[in-house]
Order: C-alpha cells, then sequence, then structure tokens
C-alpha cells in the first residue's frame, strides 16, 4: 500500500555522493504546480508524510486536511479540536498525526482509522508546537504555558514537564537520534535538553535577544537553524555557541514562520515571509537564489517533501491557499 | 548524540537506582540497542518494557512454565523465550498484531535451562537441556538440522557402555558466534567449532567445581565464569584453531586440552556469597556481580581497566538480587529483585545550572579574570559586520551523520571511564578501544568462513529495517 521510503530519514542515497561544493552551484527552480483551496481560516502548519505520499495542514478552522502529496488532491478532512490548531506532526511511520491546540490539548489521530485516538490533556495554556521523536514513541510539546512537555503517547501521559522559558514556547523538537530536544521561545532564548533526563545542556542567545519564532535540527543535529522576528534566520553550531550562518532578505517581525532545510537537490534554507513570498537562500553562500511569488497574504506555514523537490507553502486569510512548487 | 553536550567527567559506572519498575518479573535483560527490556514472569509470559517511557508495550504469551531465559537477535527484532515447559518460542516484534503470535516453536523433550540466538544469524539457536544436553539448533532451509554438542572423549576401551560425558550446566556462544563455549558440572569449559560442532578445545578448570554462568566481553577476548565454589574468574582466551570448511564430526581433530588459569578471581572474602549473575559493561572496562545474599540487594562492581580492583557495591535495598543485566551501550544496569522489580541503576550527572544562561561557563574554582587588550574598544559595526559575514563563509556540513561528536576517540559503545552515555548511530563502524590488545590480527581469513557460513540464509533482522508498531493503550489512559 505504501510507496518505497528512502533509506534515510531526511536524504536520498543518490545525494551522497555530491560534494559540498558542487551542491552549492545548483540554482532552484520552483514552479507552482497545484493552488489546494479549502481551509475557511489561516493556515498555520502544513507538512508532508514520511513517505512523502500525503500532505496534513491545519490552521485557524480547527481541522485537519489531508492532501495527496504530489496531485494535491483532498483526501479527507479531520475535525475533533474545539479551538484553532497551531502545529501539526507526523509519526515517522506515517500512521499517526499529533496536532496541537488552543483548547490546550493534543490530539493523535489514526491515519488508518482517519479519526481521533487519543487526547492529551495536561497544557494549562495554548498548546503551540508538537513534535515526534524518532521512535515515535514519545511526544514533545511546548505553549503559551511556558512549558515543555514529554509524553508517552501509547499510554497518553505525560513524561516531563520541564519549567523551559519565561514567555509562550513557540518550536520544539528532537534530534534524528532522540537523545536531545531543542525549544526555543518569545523570551528569545533557544535551549538544548537532555531529552531523557530532561536537563537542560545549553542556552543559545543572540545579542539583541530578539524573539525567537522557530527552531529545529539539522538533518545531522550538529547545527541548529533558528527564526527570529527580526527578520533573520540563523544556523548555529550549538557545541561551540556559534552563528555560523545568517539568512536575510525576508520579512518577518509578527509572526511565527519556520524555516526549513531544503536536501534533496542542493543545499537550499527556505521560508515564508510576511511580503507573501516564499525565500530560497543557498545553505552556504547565504545568497537568495529564488524568490516564489503568488501567494496574497503572509506565508505562515511551509513544508519540503522528504525526497522530491516540492515545497509545500500555505499562507493566511486573504489568501486561504496552500500551494505546490516543482523543481523537477 | 547527547553525549558531547553533557559533562564527560562525571560518568562512570552506574552509582544510583534511577528507576524501579514493577513488572513481577524472575529476570529482566535489555535488547542490544538499549531501547527496550524484556521481562520473564513468573506465570510463563513476557513482557516488552519500552524503556524510554517506561511502560510494558507487549504482552508475550506462550509458555505454561516458567520462562527460563530470554535472548534478543542482534538488531533486536526477534525475541527468544525458553522455558520449563520444553519449549524455545520465538517472537517476532515487527509483526503488527496485537497481542503478538509467536513465530516460531521449537519443542525438546525435556526441561530448557537456556537457550541463545547465533549473534549473527536468530536462526540457528543454542539449546541446553535440564538434563545436561545442548543442541545447536539450524532452523534454516539448506542447514535444517539438530545437533548435540558432544564432547570429544577419547576412548581407552575399558568403558563397555561407552564414554561418560558430564552433564552441560551453561552453554553460550562467543560474541562473534565463532565458537560455542560450553561449562559443564565437572568444572571444564568445553569450545565448540558452531559451523563444524567439533570440539576444539577442552579446559579444566581446577577447583571451580559445577560451572553455573559465563559472560563475554564485547570484543570476545575476555571471559568471566561463574562456578559453584563462589568466585567469579576472568580469563584471557587462547586464539583456537578453525576446523577445514571440509572438517567432519566424525574424524578425530586433535582440540586444544589444558588448564586455563584466570588472571583475576572475584569473590566476596568476607561474607562468602555466591553469585547470581555477572555482566561486563559495554566497553569491557567494568565487570559487576550481583551477589546471592539472601538478605539485600547489592552490586559489586570491579575495575577491570585497573587491573580488576573493586570499584564499589551498590545497594539496591532489602529485596534479594537475583539477576543482573548492563545497559548495552550506555552507564546503566538492570537489576531484578526475588519481588520481582526491575531497579534500573544509572550514573546521575549532576544538574548544571550555568546552562540555563547564554554564554555561560560554570568553573570549579574561582578563576582571576583577565581582561584582554581590546576587551572595551569601540570597533566599527561595519568592521565588526564584514568580519562576521566573511566568518560565515565556511562551508557547514548540514547531513553528514556521524555516531556523536566524540566519536572518533570513542567509538559507539563506552560505558563510562572515558566519556559515557555514548548512543550508537549508524552502524557504529568505529571500533572500541581494545583492551585486550589486538584481536583479529590474523584471525580475518578464518573468521571470514564462520561468518560467511552464519550469514547464508538472512533472517531479515536488518538494523533499522523493522520498526515496532505503537499500540495505543486506551485502557491505560483510564488510570490517569
Amino acid at each position: 500500500m505504501e510507496p518505497p521510503r528512502p533509506a534515510g530519514p531526511h536524504k536520498p542515497a543518490q545525494d551522497n555522493e555530491k560534494p559540498l561544493a558542487s551542491a552549492s552551484t545548483s540554482t532552484p527552480n520552483y514552479e507552482l504546480r497545484a493552488i489546494l483551496s479549502g481551509h475557511k481560516a489561516s493556515i498555520a502548519s502544513i507538512t508532508f508524510s514520511p513517505d512523502g505520499a500525503m500532505l496534513a495542514s491545519a490552521g485557524s478552522d480547527k481541522v485537519i486536511k489531508l492532501w495527496d502529496g504530489i496531485t494535491g488532491e483532498i483526501l479527507d478532512t479531520l475535525e475533533g479540536h474545539t479551538e484553532g490548531i497551531s502545529d501539526i506532526a507526523w509519526a515517522s511511520d506515517g500512521e499517526y498525526i499529533a496536532s496541537a491546540s488552543d483548547d490546550k490539548t493534543i490530539k493523535i489521530w489514526s491515519m488508518e482509522e482517519r479519526s481521533e485516538v487519543k487526547t492529551l490533556i495536561g497544557h494549562t495554556n495554548f498548546v503551540f508546537c508538537v513534535n515526534y521523536n524518532p521512535n515515535s514513541n514519545l511526544l514533545v510539546s511546548g505553549g503559551f504555558d511556558e512549558t515543555v512537555r514529554i509524553w508517552d503517547i501509547a499510554r497518553g501521559k505525560p513524561l516531563k514537564v520541564l519549567p523551559a522559558h519565561s514567555d509562550p514556547v513557540t518550536a520544539v523538537s528532537f534530534n534524528h537520534d532522540g537523545t536531545l530536544v531543542v525549544s526555543c521561545a518569545m523570551d528569545g532564548l533557544i535551549r538544548i535538553w537532555d531529552a531523557e533526563s530532561g536537563q537542560c545542556l545549553k542556552t543559545l542567545v543572540d545579542d539583541d535577544n530578539p524573539i525567537c519564532s522557530h527552531v529545529k535540527f539539522s538533518p545531522n543535529s550538529r547545527f541548529v537553524l533558528a527564526s527570529t522576528q527580526d527578520s533573520t534566520i540563523r544556523l548555529w553550531n550549538y557545541q561551540t555557541s556559534k552563528c555560523v550562518k545568517t539568512y536575510t532578505g525576508h520579512s518577518n517581525r509578527t509572526y511565527c514562520i519556520p524555516a526549513c532545510f531544503v536536501t534533496s537537490k542542493g543545499k537550499y534554507i527556505v521560508s515564508g515571509s510576511e511580503d507573501n513570498k516564499i525565500y530560497i537562500w543557498d545553505l552556504q553562500t547565504r545568497q537568495v537564489l529564488q524568490v516564489l511569488d503568488g501567494h496574497r497574504d503572509a506565508v505562515l506555514a511551509i513544508a519540503t517533501h522528504p525526497f522530491r523537490n516540492i515545497i509545500a507553502s500555505a499562507s493566511m486569510e486573504k489568501d486561504l491557499t496552500i500551494r505546490l512548487w516543482f523543481d523537477e | 548524540m547527547n553525549e558531547s553536550l553533557i559533562n564527560p567527567f562525571t560518568l562512570s559506572h552506574p552509582t544510583a537506582v534511577q528507576t524501579s519498575l514493577y513488572a513481577g518479573a524472575t529476570f529482566a535483560r535489555f535488547d542490544p540497542a538499549g531501547r527496550f527490556i524484556a521481562a520473564a514472569r513468573v506465570n510463563g509470559s513476557a513482557e516488552i518494557w519500552d524503556l524510554e517511557t517506561r511502560a510494558p508495550i507487549r504482552w508475550l504469551d506462550g509458555h505454561v512454565k516458567t520462562i527460563t531465559s530470554i535472548d534478543w537477535s542482534r538488531n533486536s527484532r526477534y525475541l527468544l523465550t525458553s522455558s520449563k515447559d520444553w519449549n524455545v518460542l520465538i517472537w517476532d516484534l515487527a509483526a503488527v498484531c496485537d497481542p503478538p503470535q509467536r513465530y516460531a516453536t521449537v519443542r525438546f523433550d525435556a526441561p530448557v535451562v537456556s537457550a541463545s540466538f547465533h549473534p549473527k544469524n536468530s536462526q540457528i539457536i543454542l539449546v541446553l537441556l535440564a538434563t545436561g544436553e545442548a543442541y545447536v539448533c539450524d532452523t534454516r532451509k539448506q542447514h535444517r538440522s539438530r545437533v548435540e554438542l558432544l564432547e570429544t572423549i577419547i576412548d581407552d576401551g575399558e568403558d563397555e557402555e561407552g564414554p561418560i560425558r558430564s552433564p552441560i550446566t551453561t552453554a553460550r556462544f562467543d560474541p562473534a558466534g565463532k565458537n560455542i563455549f560450553v561449562g559443564t558440572a565437572t568444572g571444564c569449559i568445553l569450545v565448540f567449532n558452531t559451523r563444524t560442532k567439533i570440539m576444539i578445545a577442552r579446559h579444566k578448570i581446577s577447583g571451580a567445581g559445577t560451572m553455573k554462568g559465563m559472560d563475554f566481553a564485547k570484543a570476545g577476548r575476555r571471559l568471566v565464569t561463574n562456578s559453584s565454589d563462589r568466585t567469579l574468574r576472568q580469563f584471557l582466551l587462547p586464539k583456537y584453531p578453525t576446523p577445514p570448511a571440509d572438517a567432519d564430526a566424525s574424524a578425530p581433530f586433535v582440540f586444544l586440552d589444558g588448564e586455563l588459569e584466570p588472571t583475576h578471581r572475584f569473590s566476596d572474602p568476607i561474607n562468602r556469597t555466591a553469585w547470581h549473575a555477572m555482566c561486563y559493561s559495554p566497553d569491557g572496562e567494568w565487570l559487576a556481580g550481583g551477589a546471592a545474599d539472601p538478605a539485600g540487594h547489592k552490586i559489586y562492581i570491579w575495575d577491570i581497566s585497573n587491573d580488576g580492583q573493586f570499584a564499589s557495591a551498590l545497594d539496591g535495598g532489602r529485596e534479594p538480587l537475583v539477576y543482573l543485566h548492563w545497559h548495552p551501550t550506555r552507564s546503566a544496569l538492570a537489576s531484578t529483585t526475588n519481588q520481582g522489580s526491575i531497579l534500573i541503576w544509572h550514573c546521575p550527572s549532576p544538574e548544571r545550572w550555568g546552562a540555563f544562561a547564554g554564554g555561560f561557563e560554570e568553573v570549579d574554582e574561582n578563576v582571576e579574570y583577565a581582561e584582554r587588550e581590546d576587551e572595551f574598544d569601540i570597533e566599527d559595526e561595519a568592521v565588526l559586520f564584514a568580519r562576521k559575514m566573511r566568518a560565515e563563509e565556511e562551508a557547514v556540513d548540514i547531513d553528514t551523520i556521524v555516531a556523536g561528536t566524540l566519536a572518533p576517540e570513542g567509538g559507539g559503545a563506552r560505558s563510562g571511564n572515558r566519556g559515557g552515555a555514548a548512543t550508537p548511530v549508524g552502524d557504529g563502524s568505529v571500533p572500541p578501544v581494545d583492551l585486550d590488545g589486538k584481536f583479529s590480527t590474523g584471525g580475518e581469513e578464518t573468521t571470514d568462513l564462520e561468518t560467511a557460513w552464519a550469514e547464508e540464509e538472512p533472517d531479515g533482522d536488518v538494523r533499522g529495517g523493522w520498526r515496532m508498531k505503537i499500540i495505543m493503550d486506551n485502557e491505560a489512559a483510564e488510570f490517569y
């Protein structure tokens, strides 16, 4: 039933031999191939399934929509949350989706049954971000109650509550082997935690302390990519606490806009922007290589296909569409 | 890969109980990846616990009598349970049905004392029966067989009923699966070649009495034995000959015969307690012994890298210890109490409060701060910016996965003396620092023959090639 998956979670095999330098010279040439409409309010999060066959989207209209990852055909709509949804995440086997909502709960949805299987209750305020660990037996979430929580999904029980930040937590995720958790918050701090003990191992902070709106580990987990609301995306080496790359040119002052790695063709950084565009930077040279124009409102959500050269983007009230951009 | 951020100097052998799992277990073993723990229960069922969530995730119900041993295949896909009900059951954890169905059943005509998978192919199993006979069962299509391991005895013709062999009391594969080591009731260690089942060595261990158990350090050169004289002995194993490819079990083979002198003897000189179990740390630098003390839960730890010096005695409370197993990669132990609880021991790393503040570093002592000459100079922002941009020119590698940032020096399987909490990433191709000197020198071509034989008809247990489905446990959720 499932199409074959690539060997690694982040990169196809044919990319391995490509030296770093030649990867930098390729230029992206993404073109709009599909416009998906159906959401009735701002779309906050979109993400491809691990096998790339499906795209899930969710937003203020309280529903999760499932689309075909390639053609963009609507497959299903999952209803159940009583408030808007801020973030969704796929389990690594593609069997479950977790959604974080302003109704203070996280719901787990079975893809087989296309229905809700579990509600995780514990956050005392809006849940803003959620992610699975690689084994998909744990879930990490953060929210406006300023905590990071680690959940046992099978039993629906919180394992750890970390008083992680002093402002709403805007992003949280595991590294590729599940031993570390990175979180960031509106207090401008990026923190790295030991997943097993819950101990704080590192805090990264920029001089100006801008609101940090998104953070994730690089595919090999040696760096973290952080978006801040001073219209900047930084790549941090968390071992040395040094910022090794800075990406600018887009506009991000108000919303939490995530940035993504593209490793399927060249090595790029992709982010939405509040000027209704999508920016693609070269990972190494930090130059803007392509700007995708088309959305009619700020692009809040962005996702990259696990192995094909596809970017999905979604926009706010005035637009409400999801667009699929292909470079192949 | 968290080890690079955790202070490397605080880690050593486990020192404190981290959690107790109330499993009702008679004994419990970690899987080779260290993600799960399998617990044998009194009623003949087995439970698999997820160490990350500390909750049981699978119930394997198949035996009608007590489980006597549990073994995991090398990538944790298959689980073997042996029981006094004369059966060995094999379970496939990649199967999606819940409760899991048995994957294979191997029946014998006596209670099974222990059984284990070949380290390279789970279709070959070594079984020890209560009658003192050991069998190698090969379930591969091309090799389907059940061969008893028979001690070669030079028959001097005096005995009419043939040679009398002393019963086998313990049997194990070495870590490479090349040889099988068995211990006998008369204090001998016999070594058999796995492929040909020919006895290649016999070692008399003087003063040992009945052999009760064996454990290998991962590199396979060192063996520790437990015997009825209440002493753990560590041996450095010699290099064993390999029977030629066309060797026949009926033809006489000149085996190594001789006493093996232990490099170390470990015992409790005061109480003279016996040992229930012993286990090497993954890097082989520590040895843990579980004392058969009826009044307490004591684990003795010896520092092998420091000439076997006694390092510490861990006290796990009042419930006596019955079993002990070291985590395959980390500085952690699982010890089972006679009340059925599994104690997970770890080496706690102290909370570093300095980590909460960006740019701060904790120091052990006060340090006089030396102000740099240019520390408070006001630099031109444009110059600063240009310098920053120049520094950012350096290429970064975001997708090559290495086994931890400290991997080059350590490898994936260190328990602690030099850096701890290692997490295996990739295939751990970096060889561990070898306490035993060069192990594989000159043995390559012979090892390959054995490996090639064992890897014929692979069992489908591929690293990363299977996953255990998460089963939503809606009933348990009611309790919270």
